[in-house]
């Protein structure tokens, strides 16, 4: 009997619309040159062997469907199991901040009930970690918790992470916005399976508000605990987070932290052919994903697919997406090119470290 | 082409004893070629690219990884429910099983899969070449030419003429000749091993050379001869472009370096014609602070923090802090440690150069350096 079942909450659009997500959902996001956010909390959940994954879409899923398919790439294309793709509010839950809305999993109560799971796994899309929750899930079990979330101590402040009051090792409180030292919400918790159907009969009147928010006066009858993750944690919620979470992984020792051995992120696969360096070319401290043809200067960038860098050209501390043609002799400095975008000959498109300039997808 | 008006037999049971260490345990077809692929994706994704779905693949030697890299053919397209990919290793029946005698017998032992399948032709086809073909017009030019056998050709250097299959046609491009290395060709046209024929009369040929006690059971030496004396329609389809058997370390080598420099003769990043492989998903490639990769092909996963000039990094290569790789190949998961150099030289799958070890030489009379799959080589080893 298949023991967790997962699901992925892929409608929490970003709370600070911008250029990057006004096209597509913030689980679709492109990231590190060839991944999509979503899968992070696929992978994590594929590699700990959860084989039937629902993800609650947002109206504008179109990315989200062309990146994950039958789920193949995930080993989610089961006989039984596999990937259920449930739908989810008309226009997402950016309004209402919630991660995680009553009303989009009270009306899919039949993935939930159909199941034998003994506990239900649940992620949004907005998080980049590699963890093995196999273990999360022992801790889960060897408590005797209602509800097990997983939390960090926060390293920073941050307006758009929930935090939990903690006491005795308990949950007692949730808020909105973290300060250095909360413990913050990873967002993403495990819960008995029976618990979250019977959750669904208590909060029928308060459908419109988050599971936890929902919960704020039933932590004494509740057992919520927390399981606190170490390893490398990226919160993406806006373009500076997403920009600096891209550069943090230019650090080996944090890109060692998110790729071990053995616990590989998944994503589609692509036929593409490997990156060439051209003659002439220097590319330093930058991550280069496949069929890039790079002539000219690269550094502390991340590129992804099948970017041309032209003789001449620089780019230096950007994330430039795929398809971009940066043209002979252009500058970009401290930017995010979203993809398919072609920078022409000659031009200079310069942000600073403090104000990133983000340019929009293009055509094609 | 329509479904199952062709099938193709690809031959991927060679051991490719040439390779030498690539090889030892690997079959030939599943070595990893230009960084990404291994050699059987291109015989594969040309099958997929000129829609024949429904291929045979013949193994033998140490086959385990190239079956599971195949899988179900999903990678290429090719897991059709009706056709698509087929493993045909060599089997035992009742009367005893063999190990496939020659080219012509590992089909001839799988003529029950041609007679299954039931198509009009049958493309016969080796897993270990790399070239981009459109076997669809292959076979238009079969059925314009109402030929019994059509095989692909590619015009060589007459001077070296002598070391291939040769074969001498009329003004309509009609077989008249065929001589296995001549010393004074008369035509430069080599036969490529690609060849096309009726299936019925494949499959009455295959079953007459089966018991001809003084048959080799090979296409080239006994098959094509024979049907050529037997007065049958036989056809060239000439073929330019790049096309190479990478059957020697050398070869393979000089391949390899064919893929680098300003404008390669093939091209590997073809939108419309794609060499599809079945990679593994693995993070972008890193480069260090202090890297310098000039004239390089570098896959997914790799990191590189030394020197890299003109060579290829498989998935999952290591360049380590000075380290120099000059000329070279390292194939998936290759490490050249700190300070260790690598010139000229082919590292295999999961090889390791430990810390300031040196391996190959720029002397060119000298042969390519090759290290074995999983080889260590550390101090005062090589």
């Amino acid at each position: 009997m298949e023991k967790l079942i997962g699901l992925i909450t892929c409608n929490y659009s970003a709370k600070i619309p911008g250029p990057l997500s006004d096209t597509r959902p913030i689980a679709s996001m492109p990231y590190l040159g060839r991944y999509r956010l979503v899968d992070f909390p696929l992978s994590n959940m594929v590699n700990s062997g959860i084989r039937t994954v629902g993800m609650v879409m947002p109206y504008n899923y179109r990315s989200i469907i062309d990146h994950v398919g039958s789920g193949k790439d995930w080993d989610l294309d089961r006989k039984n199991g596999g990937l259920f793709i449930l739908p989810g509010s008309a226009f997402g839950t950016s309004r209402t901040g919630s991660r995680f809305l009553l009303r989009d999993l009270i009306h899919n109560k039949v993935y939930f009930e159909r199941s034998s799971a003994e506990a239900v796994i649940f992620s949004t899309a907005n998080f980049v970690y590699n963890i093995d929750l196999t273990k999360m899930f022992e801790a889960h079990k060897a408590s005797g918790a209602d509800i097990t979330v997983l939390t960090k101590t926060a390293a920073d402040k941050d307006i758009d992470v929930t935090g939990f009051d903690v006491q005795d090792g308990r949950v007692r409180g949730v808020h909105h916005g973290v300060v250095f030292g909360d413990t913050s919400f990873l967002d993403c918790f495990i819960v008995s399976r029976q618990l979250l159907l019977d959750m669904f009969d208590w909060y029928t009147a308060t459908d419109y508000l988050d599971v936890f928010e929902a919960m704020q006066n039933d932590f004494e009858r509740v057992n919520v605990q927390t399981y606190g993750f170490d390893g490398y944690v990226a919160p993406i919620f806006n373009k500076t987070a997403y920009y600096r979470s891209n550069m943090d992984l230019l650090d080996p020792h944090i890109s060692d932290e998110l790729f071990p051995e053995g616990r590989f992120i998944k994503t589609k696969a692509h036929d593409t052919a490997p990156t060439k360096n051209e003659v002439g070319s220097h590319v330093t401290n930058s991550l280069i994903s496949a069929g890039c043809r790079i002539f000219g200067s690269v550094s502390g960038s991340v590129l992804g697919r099948n970017v041309i860098v032209e003789s001449g050209a620089t780019i230096r501390d950007s994330v430039i997406m795929q398809d971009c043609v940066i043209k002979s002799g252009a500058r970009i400095e401290n930017a995010i090119v979203d993809r398919n975008n072609l920078v022409p000959a000659g031009t200079e498109f310069r942000g600073t470290p403090e104000n990133i300039l983000v340019k929009e997808k293009g055509r094609g | 082409m329509s479904k199952k008006e062709c099938v193709a037999m690809l031959l991927a049971g060679g051991q490719g004893s040439r390779l030498g260490a690539l090889t030892s345990n690997v079959a030939k077809p599943a070595v990893s070629f230009g960084g990404k692929f291994r050699i059987i994706d291109f015989a594969l994704s040309n099958c997929a690219n000129s829609g024949v779905s429904t291929v045979g693949v013949l193994t033998q030697y140490r086959p385990y990884i190239l079956h599971s890299y195949i899988g179900t053919g999903e990678a290429w397209n090719l897991d059709d429910r009706e056709g698509g990919v087929s493993i045909l290793p060599p089997y035992a029946t009742q009367t005893g099983g063999a190990w496939y005698a020659g080219t012509a017998d590992a089909v001839t032992q799988n003529l029950g899969y041609i007679e299954t399948q039931d198509p009009e032709y049958v493309l016969i086809l080796s897993g270990d070449q790399l070239y981009r073909m459109d076997y669809g017009k292959m076979l238009e030019s079969h059925k314009e030419h109402n030929a019994d056998l059509t095989i692909a050709v590619m015009p060589v250097p007459w001077e070296e003429a002598s070391r291939f299959g040769i074969l001498t046609t009329d003004s309509e491009d009609r077989i008249v000749k065929f001589t296995e290395k001549p010393k004074k060709p008369d035509s430069n046209l080599a036969s490529m091993g690609i060849y096309i024929f009726n299936a019925k009369l494949l499959v009455d040929t295959l079953k007459e050379d089966a018991v001809d006690q003084t048959s080799e059971h090979d296409f080239g030496s006994n098959i094509i001869p024979k049907l050529l004396a037997d007065g049958k329609r036989l056809y060239t389809y000439e073929f330019n472009g790049f096309w190479r058997d990478v059957g020697t370390i050398s070869s393979y080598h000089e391949t390899s370096m064919d893929l680098l420099g300003p404008n390669p003769e093939f091209d590997i990043y073809s939108h419309d014609f794609p060499i599809m492989s079945n990679a593994s998903t693995r993070p972008p490639a890193f480069f260090g602070k202090d890297a310098a990769a000039d004239d390089c092909l570098v896959a997914n996963g790799c990191k590189v923090f030394g020197t890299v000039k003109h060579s290829i990094l498989s998935t999952d290569a290591f360049v380590g802090e000075r380290a120099q790789v000059i000329d070279s190949v390292l194939l998936p998961g290759a490490r050249v440690k700190a300070g260790a150099c690598v010139v000229r030289a082919i590292l295999g799958e999961n090889a390791s150069v430990e810390e300031n070890v040196e391996v190959g030489s720029v002397d060119v009379t000298k042969d390519t350096a090759v290290i074995g799959n999983d080889v260590v080589v550390g101090k005062g080893e090589n």
